[in-house]
């Protein structure tokens, strides 16, 4: 990368958010409005993450705005003095844990020193590798919405598949796009009426939703296979075909389907690197398997001047990101003595355990993330592309696993590279986990500075900097 | 509908092609029907663009001779000059 050198930029705040998303936003938004000075950092060129993501004003002119709230929260954000660095990845932290080590869009070096961090650093998508995953039009699909929201039509023929109440939205997205549909394949069986939606009829709205994008996407002729995933994507240089099989039966072959495009995640993950890299608390969630933030209900971790809101503290939605977000703040003012409205704290305790009921009923309708993933991984094929970038394939791996040290994570990765490639595991670090052996050692992925990869000149003009400090 | 909105130039791999204003680098190769964005060092097969929001790292770009650019988070601009398929260098 072409960069500047020379010293790095530093920026002093009260409170420093990362990430502005709708929890971030609303954190912001909520410090800013108590008084205190507050930076609000996000690597994409606009504010909004991935829920509010925003094309440019010509792409919402023609394409449509399909999430007109977000612009109203990032107005309300731009109007209250948030001082918003957009295009600045945070890809560490120093000794001192006060202060954020960035990159510039020009990549020039950025520090960010404050009294109060909130880690707002969202989700992404949860992928469980199968082979053919990496051919080009094998998408998750996160991808498929946010370019149909940016007015693409991703291909001709596709399958949207995984599990979560996510796949029924971007199957009706792509269709707006005129995107064939061939098959939504979930792997659980949630859509069928039993106990475990009968929690949900005290949420009607969610209900009403769910049911608007089912009646689309039957209107388009769309079948939904339960108890479906895809088992392999075929094609050369692009992807032409995928292989559906039962979930509870992994031979028995559902359908063939001839795509271009194919869709495929399993919800969502919380992107908890920044609080590992603070040294906050962490613990496995039983149910995602995903490694989480622990936090008090307000999201202060066991650092305390360091906050998890959104995704980040437990994948939940995007309501209740905002709720954790404003929680957050409000708990962050009445720390530096500037105590907010008895009944504006009370409202947000409401407004967030009444979120937590309804996250808790929707995720009991689905398949558990943890076994969702240990079963699938069983059933991988050997020449299956496990880790993408270093291009490790099951075979090596379950070798790995099955010599000593296999049961530790680190370890595996140290024999056989996978998941030291440039996307750090965060696409295969859920199959890295499940394919270890049980045991003693480190069960899970850990973080790694620096989070994203950096142009040298980045790290070069840090160390400069801390040199002339000491 | 989205043939109605602005279109500027920009430079593919050398061609000069029209594309929307204001959508991802990565939105304008897919409208063009360009799926492979790099060459992955270890197999040398193509890869495009996976994750769509900057995790995956499949979808980088060159961008007016900045290398590692994510065609994801990127917008196009007038007279962008983007180059695809090569492939990603140890130790960045």
């Amino acid at each position: 990368m072409t960069t500047k050198t020379g010293p790095p930029t530093v920026h002093t705040a009260q409170a420093a958010v990362v990430g502005a998303g709708p929890a971030g936003l609303a954190a912001a938004l909520e410090l800013a409005r108590g008084g205190l000075d507050v930076l609000l950092l996000d690597e994409q060129p606009e504010p909004g993450g991935q829920y509010y993501r925003r094309p440019g004003p010509e792409v919402l002119r023609t394409a449509g705005d399909h999430r007109p709230e977000g612009a109203n929260l990032i107005s309300r954000v731009r109007e209250s003095g948030v001082r918003l660095l957009t295009g600045h990845t945070v890809w560490g932290v120093d000794d001192d844990r006060r202060t954020l080590l960035a990159v510039d869009p020009d990549g020039t070096p950025v520090q960010v020193r404050a009294d109060w961090i909130v880690a707002a650093t969202g989700a992404y998508e949860r992928s469980v590798p199968f082979p053919g995953w990496q051919l080009p039009g094998v998408v998750t699909p996160g991808l498929a919405q946010h370019m149909s929201a940016e007015g693409v039509r991703l291909g001709r023929r596709t399958v949207v598949a995984g599990s979560g109440p996510f796949l029924l939205p971007v199957a009706c997205a792509l269709l707006e796009r005129g995107v064939r549909v061939v098959a939504v394949a979930e792997a659980g069986r949630p859509y069928a009426p039993g106990v475990a939606a009968l929690g949900a009829l005290r949420f009607p709205s969610r209900l009403v939703e769910l049911a608007s994008y089912f009646a689309r996407l039957t209107r388009h002729g769309v079948r939904v296979h339960q108890d479906t995933v895809v088992a392999e994507a075929h094609g050369g240089d692009h992807v032409e075909s995928a292989t559906l099989v039962r979930f509870s039966d992994p031979g028995r072959v559902v359908a063939r389907h001839e795509v271009d495009v194919l869709c495929v995640g399993y919800g969502f993950r919380p992107q908890s690197d920044l609080p590992q890299l603070f040294g906050c608390s962490m613990e496995r969630d039983p149910v995602t398997g995903d490694t989480v933030p622990r936090l008090t209900p307000v999201g202060r971790s066991s650092v305390p001047h360091v906050y998890v809101v959104g995704e980040a503290a437990g994948v939940a939605g995007a309501p209740t990101a905002v709720a954790r977000g404003r929680a957050a703040a409000l708990d962050i003012l009445a720390g530096c003595g500037r105590v907010p409205d008895h009944r504006t704290r009370r409202a947000a305790a409401v407004r967030m355990a009444s979120l937590t009921r309804f996250t808790r009923l929707t995720s009991a309708l689905y398949p558990s993330p943890a076994d969702l993933v240990t079963a699938l991984t069983r059933e991988l094929p050997g020449h299956t592309l496990v880790c993408r970038c270093e291009c490790v394939t099951a075979d090596t791996l379950r070798e790995a696993a099955s010599a000593p040290g296999g049961s530790d994570v680190p370890a595996i990765k140290g024999d056989t590279r996978a998941g030291m490639g440039l996307c750090q595991a965060r696409e295969c670090g859920p199959a890295l986990e499940a394919l270890r052996t049980g045991g003693a050692g480190t069960g899970t992925v850990p973080a790694r500075v620096p989070l994203r990869p950096l142009p040298v000149t980045a790290v070069l003009g840090f160390s400069d900097s801390s040199r002339e400090d000491s | 509908m989205a043939d109605a909105a602005p279109r500027v130039p920009v430079t593919l791999d050398g061609r000069r092609v029209l594309v929307r204003s204001g959508t991802s680098v990565a939105a304008a190769l897919l409208e063009q029907g360009h799926w492979n964005f790099r060459v992955n060092r270890v197999s040398g097969q193509g890869r495009g663009p996976y994750c769509g929001m900057g995790v995956c790292l499949e979808c980088e770009v060159t961008v007016n001779e900045r290398t590692h650019v994510r065609a994801c988070l990127e917008r196009v601009c007038e007279g962008m000059r983007i180059g695809t398929g090569t492939a990603e260098e140890e130790g960045t």
